[in-house]
Parts: structure tokens; sequence; C-alpha cells
């Protein structure tokens, strides 16, 4: 074969794409040829380079995606009716709420929705409104509209879907609610997995460093595996990261895992967590993983993981060769 | 290298996904909520990844959903869900690509006072702030990576999309775009090396 149908055929190996017959012939052709090895060296170090660009959207983003999804289906308006805020006069309300606003500008890279500045608003009105006032009438629109007294905020978390206020200081507020319920049982009930695992990609680190810690336990199952591997690689805190990655440890032979573990090195910011998969990385002889480190150890700005990496290099070129 | 891939996974899931779908079919809206949610994040993550722009997810996002929301009744279980969900997100993906290769691919780097700020930045972790040196490294990076991405067809891009960053296999790509396994792989081609003329000597 030429260099020029082995350069065409270098992306598809990398990726895997190739009938096993086609695989051969190019493992024969760069084991002979120093140009098309060198070609595939580059491919590898483009896929690197590339992997970390890969880019998370951020879980508010999600959150955000996922409220207006389910209002756009329940008929609802997805985001807050703001032409019809800014027409009404301004009352004491959007005062309020205004100064809210200019108070949290700071907040602003975190896409804090409107929403959410009414929630604190209605937190506070609530509470103000069912201690003691009489009941305020509920508006004649809307579906169902229920009084403020009939709103119990200390056993529903509610999401803010719109804001009304109208001259003669009513207020009409559309809002999602969920209600809080317990749930227990042991590690073994399938409907607790499911839980956890869906407690692993939720919004709160704390809760999401305490499923995945309980999951480990059971990393033995496919879908706590693939929890695992998501939040190892996918969760934005490195608490939850570094768990994820203990309850790999056991799975570190299976090629997926290493797979992931191999990505999570060239592109996780946090050294610590690289420090850890170099260490779980080199604890399976792999000699595929030998080119991932000789990759890292190229671009690696801490001092402290290059070194590892390059001593683990060492000790595996030195068992690779008395084999 | 694949990611661990929604596809992947999807296919695991399969008899609760099933079971979902048709729960969903029946008016069932939990259900569809939770179908959602079984999917929803490496959606987002691929229109982010393909716009770079947070409202523009958000669009494809709402619009793919609920595109399946009123449509799934036309569902039959024929193919895998995943690859008929992804048929509806990647041409709405490729609509947004194109419609911006027209109006000449708004820049993710904004000017400010500060200088030039990635759009995305506010997106990512803080963490990278703490080493300068990285962080810039990365950012000059980023910048070549995307004039690279941007010399790709909307498709060259799509398909390396969901071969690099969502591991998809390239069967089934060809499947998700309507076309065979032979022009996805001369897109996967094409696409690196387009990439790698620009990148060359970053890698």
């Amino acid at each position: 074969m030429t260099c020029d149908s082995i350069s065409k055929l270098i992306p598809l190996y990398y990726y895997g794409e190739l009938t096993p017959e086609e695989e051969d012939r190019v493992e024969e052709h760069t084991h002979q040829c120093a140009g098309c090895a060198r070609e595939m060296e580059q491919q590898r170090a483009l896929a690197a380079v590339l992997d970390r660009r890969r880019q998370e959207a951020s879980g508010f983003l999600l959150e955000d995606c996922r409220a207006d999804l389910m209002a756009a289906i329940q008929g609802g308006a997805p985001r807050v009716e703001k032409a019809r805020v800014e027409k009404s006069p301004k009352t004491a309300w959007r005062l309020f709420l205004e100064a809210m606003g200019a108070s949290l500008t700071g907040l602003d890279r975190l896409r804090l929705p409107i929403g959410a500045l009414a929630l604190i608003a209605v937190g506070f009105f609530a509470a103000r409104m069912t201690s003691g006032l009489p009941p305020a009438s509920g508006p004649a629109t809307g579906a169902a509209p229920v009084t403020s007294a009939g709103f119990a905020p200390d056993e529903a978390f509610s999401t803010v879907r719109s804001v009304r206020p109208d001259p003669s200081g009513h207020v009409e507020i559309a809002f999602d609610e969920t209600r809080r319920r317990v749930v227990s049982g042991q590690m073994e009930d399938a409907n607790i997995q499911r839980l956890l695992l869906a407690a692993a990609h939720g919004d709160n680190p704390a809760v999401r460093v305490e499923s995945v810690e309980l999951l480990r336990a059971r990393a033995g199952s496919t879908e706590v595996r693939d929890a695992l591997l998501n939040a190892v690689s996918l969760d934005s805190n490195a608490g939850v990261r570094l768990k994820a990655l203990e309850g790999l440890k056991p799975l570190v032979g299976d090629a997926e895992v290493r797979k992931t573990l191999a990505r999570v090195l060239l592109s996780d910011d946090n050294a610590a967590i690289r420090m850890q998969v170099v260490d779980l990385l080199v604890s399976h002889r792999d000699d595929a993983m030998v080119g991932v480190l000789q990759d890292l150890v190229q671009k690696e700005d801490n001092n402290s993981v290059r070194l590892k990496v390059a001593k683990a290099l060492k000790d595996m070129n030195a068992s690779v060769g008395t084999f | 290298m694949g990611h661990d891939a929604a596809g992947a996974v999807g296919a695991r899931l399969s008899p609760q996904v099933d079971s979902l779908i048709r729960a969903a079919q029946g008016g069932d809206q939990d259900a569809f909520e939770q179908l959602v949610r079984t999917y929803d994040q490496s959606v987002l993550r691929l229109a982010m990844n393909l716009l770079r722009s947070p409202e523009d997810a958000r669009d494809v996002y709402q619009e793919a959903f609920l595109r399946v929301y009123r449509n799934l009744h036309a569902f039959r279980f024929d193919c895998s869900f995943h690859t008929w969900l992804y048929r509806i997100v990647t041409n709405i993906c490729l609509d947004q690509l194109r419609k911006r290769k027209v109006r000449k691919e708004e820049s993710a780097v904004v000017e400010t006072a500060e200088g030039p700020l990635d759009r995305m930045d506010s997106f990512e972790e803080v963490s990278a702030h703490a080493d300068p040196e990285r962080s810039m490294w990365n950012r000059q990076l980023k910048q070549r990576i995307e004039c690279a991405l941007q010399e790709l067809t909307p498709r060259e891009r799509m398909v390396f999309e969901l071969r690099h960053y969502q591991g998809l296999r390239l069967r089934n790509i060809g499947e998700m775009l309507g076309t065979t396994e032979e022009a996805a792989k001369n897109c996967l081609f094409r696409a690196t090396q387009k990439m790698r003329a620009v990148l060359g000597d970053f890698t």
C-alpha cells in the first residue's frame, strides 16, 4: 500500500472505524514507514488538543432549558413577560424588582433568571401575607388562580414563571410547584438506586458527592459505572469527580473506563485529579496508554503531574522492554 | 477515541426507555419528562459544542424537544429512540450552522473594555483561573481551534462533532444524517485534514 492510501486511513484508524484487515495493513505500514508513523502521532495529538475544547453546558443552562420546555408543554409562557411589565407604570413591586436586579448584577454571569429574583420576593411577600393579613382575592384570569393565603411556601419549592403587577396593587404570579417527598429504603432497592443515579446528576454538589459515594460500592452494575464515568468526566465539582474516581478504581481494567480516564487526564483542569488518574492508569498495564502519557508529558504544565507521568513512562518502558 | 456516549448508554437503557416512550405516547407527562432527562444533557452539549452560544443552544433544545413532544406518537420503534431524536436535533443544528455561514459566523469572542472576552468563558469552571499560564495557553489554543472548525462545512462539522465529542459510530451517524457510512467516513477524513492544516503547530 502506498503512503497516500495509508494516510487516508489514519483518521479512521484512530477512531476505530476500519475493518480488522484494514487495521492490520495500517499497522504493518506504519511500523516500517517513519513518515506515516509521524502522521499517526499527529492524528493523536490533534485529537488530544481538540479534547481540550470539550464544552459542558452549565447546570444552570440545563435547568433553565428543562423549565422552559415543561412550561411550553403545559401551555404556560416560557419566560417572564417582559413587554407587559415594561408597559405598566412603576409600581412598588416593579421598583422592588429593579432594586433587586441592580444589587445582583454581578451575578449576571450565572444567568440568574428573573424568575429567581421574583422567587426571593415571593418568599418575602408570602411570608408577610400569610402571617395575619386578610387573604388577597385571586385574579379572575389564569388557570385556577389561588390566593396567596392558600400558598404554603414551607412545603413546596416553586419556580416562578411570570409576574404580572397591575396599577391597583394586585400581583398575579404563575409558578410551578414541586413537593418534597421522603423515600427511604435499602441500597439493594431498585428504586433507591434509580433515585441515587438521578441524584448524581442533581444541582447540588453536596448531594452529588453523597450519591456518588453511595453508588461507589455498586460500581459493578453498568448503570452505576456509567453514572461514575459521567461524573468523573463531566461534573463541574472537583470533589464529586474525585469521589467518582475512587469508585472507578476496581474497574480500571475495563476498556471503556480507561478510555474515559485517558480523556479526563488530558482535559481536566484540576491537577489533583490528573495525579489520581495517572495513578489509576498505570496501576494496570496497558501499552495503549503509553501514547496518552507521552502526549501529556509534553503538554502538562504542572510539575508534579509531569514528573509523575515521566516516572510512570520510564517504569513502563522498562517493563515493556523486558517482555 | 469516543465519548462514553449517549448512544451506548441509550442502547443499554433500551428496555426502560421503551417503556418510558410507550407511557409518554399514552400521554404520561412524567414519563415524557423522564425521557427528556435521559437524553437532554447530551443534546444540550451537542448544541453548545456546535453553536458555541448558550442562547442558540437553548433554542435548539427547546425546538428539538417540542418536536419530539409533538411527533412522539409517530415513533414506531423501527430505529433506536436515540437515533430518532438525533435526526431531529442534527437537522435543527445543521440549519443553524447553515444560517450562520450565510451571515458570516458571528464570533464567540467579543471585545470589551478589558480586552477580548470569550463569551464561553463565563460558562466554564473557575478553576482554570487558578493557573494563569495554563489558562492563557488554553485561550490561544481555543481561538485557533475555533478558526480550524470554521473551515469545515456544516456537515463536516456535524460528523466530526458526533464522532469525536459524542463518541458515536460512523454507521450510526450516517443513519442520523440520512447518508451512508462511506459518506460519513469521507466527511470525517476531510474534517481532520482541514483541522490539521490550521492547527498544525499546536499539535
